[in-house]
């Protein structure tokens, strides 16, 4: 019995489609998001890489910020419970799941049989989101993707507000006009947003093991200065972009079961 | 139309044609009309001078404009478009505008008031935050007295004390009546939805007391003609500042999520204490201030706001609790740490929604409140 989920977020597509509950049999990211093609070319591309048929498919449960605008699904499901049920999939002992997505900034709190107890997510402000970051890089001239590893080589990092994306954009004009390594400002941008977001999660609390996802776990920068602000060792699974529709899969494996 | 159909939706109808109702009220008895800012006002004096008291509490969806030259990015949006109504002309059927500074954004909201809108007189009331002294319900009569002084120029009479007596027992009796309506309509949650309950509440804010009063009783005695019924959802309890957005009480019935009671500033603190009867009115008034209990406004040493939101909340059988946070309202924000800590260690869970009168995008409440659904 195959199901798929899909996870329509502000600045990309995901994908994941499930056997029997258990084995993944194909993932699919596209970097485009609700609103544009992403949608539904990551749909075609997640059943050409499977060699299946969307009428394999069970049940379908959509999930992320686009997920109440997509037709065809069993059920819409927060992303928040589908992050939790993702990553609780993956990694059974969780207990804190930090998910910093395009623009939004969500910590979850699980219970020990991987129920969401509590959670917290930031307001209508892009301060340590992903967005902030695709700002730093552009005024950097480095691409997003290189940023975590640029800033491994500093030595020194920069005092960067993470009160405002537009005012830390101003500082890190500064900066650079100062001459300052783009590796101190780097490194000073993954503290600013790490800041921020430890002080999110510390509403919610601090349980282990701490679990990070979304895109911007793929940056090692931002998740080792994470790791300092909360003095925790912090878990990144390999399909860290994927748990949410991870999560859409499994509970539309659960619909499915009801 | 069923009889209780037909009730709710002439309250409705005021609750959303506010601007009609006064009017109406105008034009039928060519009288006065006084708007009464958040979060308190002695409202029986101004209908102890013949004159109908008026809610005004912001509105949804108004484009900040010129508001913007009177007060910082970071004051909250009730503040906001409260003056931008006034500076553009919506509130200009008020006579006069009694705003209490009662924290330093209305204190602010006064001051810019008086300076900026000269066709509506601004009436200053400071209520004394040592409310339990008897030093500050003598301070607070004193403030009575002039807030009653100024009234009587906008109505152009004294205002008796036989007649506040009067309009104390009238709002005394509306404050009952709708105590027993959320009560009522807790347990009648497939009878009255989120959407109802809060447009009933907020018509009392566009009419005479004794006129609302009259048509909750009638809807009280229709719900007391129904047994009781069983919500196949979840119920919920609220707190905040206020939260009458029509779009986010759907969003919440979209998640079945049906509101069974609240501790919201704009809905039952409004008519949560009586006020007792004293040697004189005033002193009677004035006594209330120091009889409330659980408002953010009201300086409370003991902070048992968190206790008394999760007692009502195990008392109307909710699971939850629902904490819409005025969005830069200071006053309520220093609350929210001890609240929900109060409502987690009553084994409750708690969700906190950010309410901003001025945007219109509700997508991120969405998924909070979705989100709380299915946690529960």
């Amino acid at each position: 019995m195959y199901t798929m989920g899909l996870d329509f977020g502000s600045t990309a597509s995901k994908g994941v489609v499930l056997k029997d509950g258990k084995e993944i049999v194909c993932t699919a990211i596209i970097t485009s998001g609700t609103g544009t093609s992403g949608p539904e070319r990551v749909k075609e591309k997640l059943l050409k890489e499977s060699n299946l048929l969307e009428s394999d498919m069970e049940a379908v449960v959509v999930t992320g910020y686009g997920r109440m605008t997509y037709q065809g699904a069993k059920k819409q499901i927060s992303e928040l419970s589908c992050h939790a049920k993702g990553v609780h999939f993956l990694v059974p002992d969780v207990g804190t799941v930090i998910d910093i997505g395009g623009q939004d900034i969500k910590a979850l709190l699980l219970d020990k049989n991987g129920n969401l107890s509590n959670f917290v997510m930031n307001d209508k402000c892009a301060a340590g989101t992903g967005r902030f970051l695709d700002v730093m890089a552009g005024v950097l001239e480095t691409e997003v993707s290189m940023l975590g590893e640029i800033s491994m080589m500093s030595k020194a990092p920069v005092n960067i507000s993470s009160t405002c994306t537009v005012f830390a954009e101003s500082e890190v004009i500064s900066h650079l006009s100062a001459g300052v390594n783009k590796e101190d400002i780097i490194a000073g941008i993954h503290i600013s947003v790490a800041g921020r977001v430890a002080a999110l999660a510390k509403r919610v609390g601090i349980k282990d093991k701490v679990v990070m996802v979304g895109g911007v776990a793929k940056n090692i920068g931002v998740v080792k200065a994470m790791e300092d602000a909360l003095g925790k060792n912090i878990e990144v699974p390999k399909l860290a972009q994927l748990t949410g529709a991870l999560g859409a899969a499994l509970f539309a494996f659960e619909a499915l079961n009801k | 139309m069923t009889t209780i159909d037909k009730l709710i939706s002439e309250l409705e109808h005021i609750a959303e044609n506010p601007r009609y109702a006064v009017a109406d009220y105008l034009s039928k008895t060519g009288s006065k009309v006084v708007g009464v800012a958040p979060v308190y006002t002695p409202e029986e004096l101004v209908h102890a001078a013949g004159m109908l008291p008026v809610g005004i509490w912001g509105g949804q969806n108004v484009t900040l404009d010129l508001a913007k030259q009177y007060f910082p990015a970071f004051c909250n949006s009730v503040v906001f478009t409260c003056m931008e109504l006034a500076l553009k002309g919506t509130y200009n059927q008020l006579s006069a505008a009694i705003i209490p500074g009662m924290d330093d954004t209305l204190i602010c909201l006064g001051q810019n008031w008086k300076a900026a809108i000269k066709d509506i007189p601004f009436i200053t009331l400071v209520y004394p935050q040592n409310r339990k002294l008897s030093a500050g319900v003598k301070y607070l009569v004193s403030e009575l007295e002039n807030v009653k002084k100024e009234l009587e120029k906008v109505c152009g009479k004294e205002i008796s004390e036989e007649a506040i007596f009067n309009s104390i027992d009238i709002y005394n009796e509306h404050r009952k009546t709708m105590r027993e309506f959320v009560e009522l309509a807790a347990i009648h949650p497939n009878s009255i939805n989120n959407v109802q309950r809060s447009h009933i509440i907020k018509s009392a804010y566009f009419m005479l007391k004794e006129e609302h009063t009259q048509k909750v009783k009638l809807i009280n005695d229709e719900l007391k003609k129904l047994p009781e019924e069983k919500y196949e959802g979840h119920k919920i309890v609220t707190t905040g500042f206020i939260l009458d957005s029509k779009e986010i009480l759907e969003i919440m019935e979209s998640n079945a999520l049906r509101i069974v009671g609240d501790d919201i500033a704009h809905e039952t603190r409004q008519f949560r204490t009586d006020v007792p009867r004293k040697e004189n009115a005033l002193l009677s008034i004035a006594t209330q201030w120091s009889e409330i209990e659980g408002c953010s406004f009201a300086y409370d040493p003991f902070r048992i706001r968190g206790k008394m939101v999760a007692k009502l909340a195990k008392d109307r059988g909710a699971e939850g609790v629902v904490f819409a946070l005025l969005k830069f309202c200071d006053t309520e924000e220093y609350d929210a740490p001890i609240l929900l800590d109060d409502i987690h260690d009553a084994g409750l869970k708690a969700v906190t929604i950010e309410i901003d009168q001025e945007s219109g995008s509700i997508e991120q409440i969405r998924t909070r409140l979705q989100t709380f659904a299915e946690m529960l």
